[in-house]
């Protein structure tokens, strides 16, 4: 039992009455807002996202201390709301109903395997036939106390139902029934493995509706085995599922065929179909009785979704649910609570399950365009900003899978991303603003963040992969203006975390855009920062990647100057290696070559000196190399064409010793890193 | 309350002038109780008493005349006013008052009495003093006696209270009195002290001459211990001083002078001169004292900054500036503040002293920084910048001359046209002398009298005043010269600047407005001095800078402000200073130093320069543009401008932007450029080619890569001789990071053909490789999963429902326990019945 189920998590909670007086009251509120909420038309609905982005953040810029990133956050989670609940997608059969005979005591010990709960169970079991036996004891003796009891019955019922109620969900509302009494229902149905094997091959082979009625019937129950929902309201007759087989069964069967089945009675194909084919049927018979069961389908997954935490399950009815999200487009507000799931699930699930989700996200996304396009990307956005509050050494890679996946799905429509990532930058650059001119402490505190960070991470990964396919320029501007704002708020050595990023972002940016950033001083000025007297111990262990700030008493440690060093020598590198070829190469390292060579000179450190002096070695030769080709040209600064065409035969060729020296140090360092993330992991 | 009563010295005189002081019940009761002790006032010798009371004991006769003829029309007035007040017997005050009353003088005798007796029971000194603040009473004007007595009954209330105050300071009976002390409480006392305060202030302002006794009274209020009233009192002696002081010097009369006759309005007037001036005294030396308190200093120090920037002409001057000139480079920021604007004030309105007081203050602060071996705030200096020398002055020993020539000269003309005009005859000669000695007699006292010293004077006083800040300028230097040798490695940090040399930068400021007034001589010396502080930095680097490289640029800086003050008459090599700004450009970081100061560099040095060498010219160029490269946009737009500049006057460096090996025709004696080279001469900048403004063209930043685009394109336009007026200073603002608005307009309407990407770039995404290595799902193993989460939820559910089975069995047995209860009480029941 390595992952409680939902349901049972539940369980544990109902013996803690302070988180269900919690629970409950949040309930409630939830309620209100979903009926609230109601009314609203789920296109108002898209709208009133859209402007979410533009208009929510707008007013949050006079006061700094407000504006969060993730301020967007909460607000919508009221449209998982159970928006038509009427018939909870019951579906009314009058055939094919097997009466249940009902036998509670087979279930007991039905199973092999013998869990903590089983055997709690079983305990449980024998005591209350002790209990029992006693009380039927002194029923036997004091006929007195039989009519006491009958008397008083209310009592012992009312007591313990209002415990009964008490743990329920609202859910089951006003229906006071007992589970007691529930079974006890005439209605009562029991679904075997031989009525769903029956059932199945008539909806599959005969593709008979009425089966695939009852088959829906059974599957919602299984969905909803468990969970709170015991009592129905009245005239739905109640299944009950024999076993873990029939259970496993009917589940794996749906989701695996039932959207198969639906095309077929829709008679579309298979593949290769867009929303509008389905919004065109709409007025036709077909879809009039296709309806009801797909709905039906589609709630009763969702909610599985909801209940089951186990991923593999999770990313099975995911891929499954992927296939027949056309279907949705009859169902705006399922849609709505799909992609709420699916983002949820994205956001905080493993690599697989986020993939997947992602995957559902970006097929919405995809095959509704438009409103659709923007609600995914301001939630995914949302859930980005919120996730990534605080990083833990194992969070990096996903927080990198969840900024790629937001990139990806934001160059599906460049037009509409990029003018809301120019909002997004907008509201950083005002916080940027304040910090700068009046060093207001609270936005200083917000930029030496990893939710600022990341947010610009994010930005800075999206202009560099798309600047090529629209035009950017503007985002581009704006994005690098921030880095170097932030990387000339942040001067101390305290911060080299963020100042390594910031130079990182500005040569990645320089990479992808074929622009030219000077980030020379930046990288040097890494190799200034003096600390005092350093105290040449190592000092403790500290995972360097998961801060933005180092600890005090880490800047004076042997740990801090190398990291300094190694890292300003990989920030130079990668600046050089980008422009190793051009022309004015040469001039470009003259102001670093003097201030490694003054670095050299001073330092004391053998192996600082060891490393500097190979990079200093390095890029002379590179200079050698460029300036003896450069010598040779007959063109001028001002022939633009010719000065671009300069050593592109040998850059292409790429066998240069720089290039090679380039490469070792990223090799080292991306060893140095794993090293470093191992230990910490 | 008992305590402080205690405290205070029986000898104090009332601090209620007797005028207030009305007799309650309490008191007539306390008097009849103790009649044996009040027995002395029957026996009194009411004769001499009034003797003194009525008389004024210091004053001459004629004097007392006027007096006295005052006094006895304020009686009756006042006696008027009581009558009317008598015929209300409700108010208290005036039934209070006129018990007592049985001669025509006869409530003043009465109050007199009490009081007077109180001294003359003690010490007999206090005598004088009663008939001193007696008669300051007497002189109170009518109106304000009719406002004192309009105030109602509550102030009467608080006066009786203070009465048995100063009675029981002296009386013996304290036990009987204790109730009496309980009632008097701090707070109403304070009260009182403020209203005594402001009638006292009210009436110094609105008749000076003749109440210029009562601030001795208010002095004395100032020695309260509370503190409050004691601030209260410092500034409302503060506000009556500077409204009553005259607008000259007072010089008291000389012992010949006093022996003089004089008419009796000349003799009040010195009365008044010689009391004011005492009480000033009196109330500076106050100040002095309480300004060692810290509890007072604010007050203190606002007081004095106060009196000095309002009447600097008056007497004692001297020690106020000099309590101010200490107060400069306080540490408190509000003190200092109030010095520093009080001094430049002083040097701004030199109007109001004459200037005199101008050089004073330069020279003690001159002492002050020697004092404190120039380690002082650089606000202390920065003050003199608002020093304003008349230039004129300085140089009028020529024109006065001139002057003076041209006069005679016009004197001799008219001379001669008289005399050829007019035989003059010896009479009108004579006549004509006596009325020019007359004339120069007349003009020399006005000289003595006005405030305007002759231009002589001035002059010295102005040269004294210049030597004195020449004096702390070349001081704070020499002290940053020596600490610049012996230097300690203890330099901690890069980004924050060693406040080592506090005063260099108001000192370069000064130097640069000031050096114009200097003796050539010494300007040699400020030059060398400069050129030492500039390369300080220099060679010793490694062992920690003395001078931040800001401050070095600004030493260049200065040095070109002075040589341009001095119109270039100087035969100074400023080429040093070249070669520092040529290194100091690579020294320079971005966060650590003001990039303004870099700006304003550039500007002097390279953009206003007038000379035309070609080869520094040259030298310059390639490093701004090799700086360009490493730097932020705001620097490097700085750099730009400031090469564009240099390209534009040097035609001849054009050549730079030529790939023309060798440097062509203007090479120098350099062949190769040497880019590490420290001599911008010795670079041979004219052989390289400027390939740093191709990859400026990539710059982000669109101004800039707009700019290195141009430059590159110059060459092209050769005849344009359009000078850009954007200053290298204007351009570092403007892209610096702080003005950036980060606005941007959204240009949303682009072409959208490149809108949209097809599903085929998306399927190459990260998210499928994730996928590929987590392979595909098997069905079975969900089935597997399922049952298991069946298997777990079904287990709850049986859990649920065991349990709330249970509760319910274990409440039908509880309830058994009830039931047996219950039946026992029917059992019971039944048996009291039957």
């Amino acid at each position: 039992m390595a992952k409680l189920g939902k349901k049972a998590r539940k369980f544990a909670k109902k013996n803690l009455q302070s988180v269900l007086r919690h629970k409950r009251k949040t309930n409630s509120m939830f309620k209100k807002k979903a009926s609230k909420r109601k009314q609203q038309d789920a296109v108002e609905d898209h709208e009133g996202d859209k402007l979410d982005l533009s208009s929510e953040r707008k007013p949050e810029v006079q006061d700094i201390g407000d504006i969060s990133l993730d301020a967007l956050l909460g607000g919508d989670c009221s449209d998982l709301g159970e928006d038509d609940s009427d018939s909870d997608g019951y579906l009314e059969v009058s055939t094919n109903a097997f009466e249940a005979d009902m036998d509670d005591k087979t279930y007991l010990g039905e199973d092999g395997d013998v869990t903590a709960l089983s055997v709690q169970n079983k305990d449980i079991d024998s005591e209350l036939v002790e209990k029992k036996k006693k009380l039927d004891k002194l029923k036997e003796k004091d006929p007195g106390f039989c009519k006491f009891l009958e008397n008083n019955d209310e009592r012992v019922h009312q007591l313990s139902d209002e415990e009964m109620f008490s743990d329920d969900e609202e859910a089951s509302g006003n229906d006071t029934q007992t589970v007691g009494e529930s079974l006890n229902s005439s209605k009562l149905k029991l679904i075997t493995a031989s009525t769903i094997n029956v059932l199945c091959q008539e909806a599959t082979e005969l593709q008979n509706v009425s089966a695939l009625t009852s088959l829906l019937n059974c599957y919602r129950a299984a969905c909803h085995y468990g969970s709170e929902s015991s009592g129905f309201p009245d005239g739905t007759a109640v299944y009950k599922i024999q076993n873990k087989e029939v259970y496993s069964t009917i589940l794996a069967f749906m989701l695996c065929e039932a959207d198969k089945m639906f095309r077929n009675l829709l008679g579309i194909s298979c593949s290769n179909c867009k929303k509008e084919t389905i919004l065109d049927m709409k007025n036709t018979s077909k879809w009039k009785t296709t309806k009801p069961l797909m709905k039906s389908y589609l709630r009763s997954t969702l909610f599985l979704l909801n209940q089951v935490t186990d991923s593999k399950i999770l990313v099975f009815s995911l891929t499954q649910l992927r296939a027949s999200i056309i279907c949705f487009a009859g169902f705006p507000s399922l849609l709505h609570r799909l992609i709420k799931i699916s983002i949820h699930l994205w956001a905080t699930g493993d690599e697989t399950l986020s993939s997947h989700a992602f995957l559902v996200v970006r097929d919405v996304a995809f095959l509704y365009g438009n409103d659709w396009f923007d609600i995914c990307l301001i939630r995914t956005y949302k859930a980005f900003i919120g996730h990534c509050k605080f990083l833990e050494p194992g969070m990096f890679n996903h927080i990198k899978f969840l900024r790629n996946s937001i990139v990806e799905l934001c160059s599906m429509d460049l037009q509409k991303s990029s003018s809301k990532a120019l909002v997004s930058l907008q509201q950083l650059a005002k916080i940027l603003q304040s910090a700068l001119q009046t060093k207001n402490k609270e936005a200083v505190k917000k930029i030496c963040s990893w939710q600022f960070a990341n947010c610009i991470d994010l930005w800075v990964e999206f202009v560099s992969s798309n600047i090529h396919d629209y035009d950017l320029q503007p985002l581009l501007y704006t994005i690098i203006q921030i880095v170097n704002g932030v990387a000339h708020l942040f001067l101390g050595p305290r911060y080299l975390p963020l100042r390594i990023k910031c130079i990182q972002w500005l040569n990645h940016l320089s990479c992808c855009c074929g622009i030219f950033i000077p980030v020379g001083s930046f990288a040097t000025d890494i190799l200034e920062y003096k600390v005092g007297k350093v105290g040449g111990k190592p000092g403790k262990d500290f995972n360097f990647s998961t801060s933005v700030r180092l600890p005090k008493h880490w800047l004076k440690s042997q740990n801090f100057q190398e990291q300094c060093v190694s890292s300003a020598i990989e920030l130079l590198c990668t600046h050089f290696d980008h422009w190793s070829y051009h022309i004015s190469f040469p001039e470009l390292a003259t102001v670093p070559l003097i201030r490694l060579r003054k670095f050299y000179e001073t330092t004391t450190n053998e192996v600082f000196r060891r490393l500097v002096k190979r990079l200093i070695d390095q890029v002379e030769l590179n200079v050698d190399f460029v300036r003896k080709k450069r010598d040779e040209v007959a063109f001028s600064p001002k022939d633009q064409q010719s000065v671009e065409s300069f050593l592109q035969c040998e850059k292409s060729s790429g066998n240069a010793s720089f290039k090679q020296y380039y490469e070792s140090i990223i090799q080292k360092s991306v060893s140095q890193n794993l090293f470093t993330s191992e230990k910490f992991r | 309350m008992g305590k402080q009563k205690i405290i205070l010295p029986p000898d104090l005189p009332p601090e209620v002038s007797e005028e207030e002081i009305q007799v309650s019940d309490e008191d007539l009761q306390f008097v009849n109780d103790n009649l044996d002790y009040a027995g002395f006032v029957s026996r009194l010798d009411t004769h001499s008493i009034t003797k003194h009371v009525t008389r004024v004991a210091d004053l001459k006769e004629d004097a007392l005349e006027a007096l006295y003829e005052k006094r006895l029309k304020k009686k009756k007035a006042l006696q008027k006013d009581e009558e009317e007040e008598e015929e209300q017997p409700g108010i208290r005050v005036g039934h209070v008052d006129t018990l007592p009353v049985k001669t025509l003088d006869g409530q003043l005798y009465y109050r007199t009495l009490l009081n007077a007796s109180k001294p003359s029971e003690g010490e007999g000194e206090g005598e004088e003093r009663t008939n001193e603040t007696d008669k300051g009473v007497v002189k109170l004007t009518k109106a304000e006696r009719r406002a004192k007595l309009k105030k109602s009954k509550k102030e009467a209330k608080k006066q009786t209270k203070e009465l048995p105050q100063d009675e029981v300071k002296d009386n013996p009976q304290r036990a009987v009195l204790a109730e009496l002390k309980e009632d008097v409480t701090a707070e109403e006392s304070f009260e009182t002290k403020k209203c005594k305060l402001a009638e006292l202030g009210i009436a110094l302002l609105a008749d000076p001459e003749s109440n210029i006794k009562l601030l001795k009274e208010m002095l004395q209020m100032c020695n309260d211990g509370n503190h409050a009233i004691v601030k209260l009192g410092l500034l409302s002696l503060l506000s009556v001083f500077k409204d009553i002081i005259p607008g000259y010097r007072i010089r008291l009369p000389t012992e010949k002078e006093l022996e003089m006759k004089v008419s009796k309005d000349v003799k009040k007037m010195r009365y008044y001169e010689s009391t004011l001036l005492s009480a000033y005294k009196a109330y500076l030396q106050k100040l002095m004292v309480l300004e060692k308190v810290s509890l007072y200093q604010h007050a203190v120090v606002r007081c004095i900054c106060t009196l000095l920037d309002a009447v600097p002409h008056f007497n004692y001057r001297e020690s106020l500036v000099e309590v101010v000139v200490r107060n400069i480079s306080s540490s408190d920021e509000v003190i200092r503040k109030l010095c520093c604007d009080t001094i430049k004030s002083l040097f701004t309105n030199e109007g109001k002293h004459g200037g005199e007081v101008t050089g004073a203050a330069v020279r003690l602060i001159a002492n002050y920084v020697k004092a404190h071996n120039c380690q002082m705030h650089p606000d202390s200096i920065q003050v003199l910048m608002s020093l304003s020398f008349d230039e004129d002055l300085g140089r009028s020993e020529a024109p006065d001359k001139d002057k003076k020539v041209r006069n005679k000269k016009y004197k001799k003309g008219n001379r001669s046209e008289e005399s050829s005009h007019l035989q003059p005859t010896d009479r009108k000669k004579s006549r004509q002398e006596m009325m020019s000695k007359m004339r120069d007699e007349v003009a020399a006292d006005y000289k003595a009298a006005s405030f305007t010293p002759d231009i002589m004077e001035r002059r010295r006083m102005q040269s004294e005043t210049l030597s004195a800040v020449f004096e702390i300028y070349f001081r704070v230097l020499k002290h940053t010269m020596q600490s610049i040798v012996p230097r300690p490695s203890g330099d901690t940090g890069t980004t924050h600047v060693t406040e080592a040399h506090p005063l260099l930068g108001p000192c370069l400021d000064g130097l640069a407005k000031f050096s114009h007034l200097m003796d050539l001589d010494y300007m040699g010396d400020l030059m060398d001095y400069l050129k030492k502080l500039a390369c300080s930095g220099g060679k010793t680097d490694s062992s920690g800078k003395c001078l931040t490289v800001s401050e070095r640029l600004r030493c260049c800086i200065i040095a070109f402000k002075v040589m341009r003050n001095n119109l270039d008459a100087l035969n100074v090599d400023l080429q040093d200073f070249f070669v520092q700004l040529y290194n100091l450009i690579l020294e320079y970081r971005p966060g650590r130093d003001q990039g303004e100061v870099l700006a304003e560099a550039l500007k002097m040095m390279l953009c206003n320069d007038r000379q035309h060498d070609m080869q520094k010219a040259a030298a310059f160029i390639k490093r701004l543009a090799t700086f360009s490269l490493c730097f932020e946009s705001a620097e490097s737009m700085a750099a730009l401008v400031t090469l564009k500049h240099l390209l534009l006057k040097n035609v001849k460096c054009r050549v730079l932007l030529e790939n023309d090996p060798g440097g062509g025709s203007v090479s120098g004696s350099v062949a190769k450029y040497q880019p590490y080279a420290s001599d911008p001469n010795q670079s041979g900048a004219l052989a390289s080619v400027l390939w740093e403004l191709n990859l400026l063209t990539k710059h982000y930043h669109p101004t800039i890569s707009t700019l290195a685009s141009g430059i590159s394109n110059m060459s092209a336009a050769p005849t344009q001789a359009y000078l850009s007026t954007l200053t290298p200073q204007q351009a570092f603002r403007d892209l610096s990071l702080e003005r950036e608005s980060f606005s941007l307009k959204s240009n949303a309407a682009k072409s959208s053909n490149k809108r949209k990407r097809g599903s085929e770039g998306v399927t190459a995404s990260s998210v499928d490789r994730v996928l590929e290595k987590a392979g595909s799902l098997d069905e079975d193993e969900v089935k597997k999963k399922l049952s298991e989460h069946y298997t777990l939820l079904r287990g709850v559910k049986e859990n649920e429902r065991l349990r709330s089975e249970l509760d319910r069995t274990t409440r039908a047995l509880s309830l058994y326990d009830d039931y047996k209860k219950q039946k026992k009480q029917k059992r019971r029941r039944k048996n009291h019945v039957s």
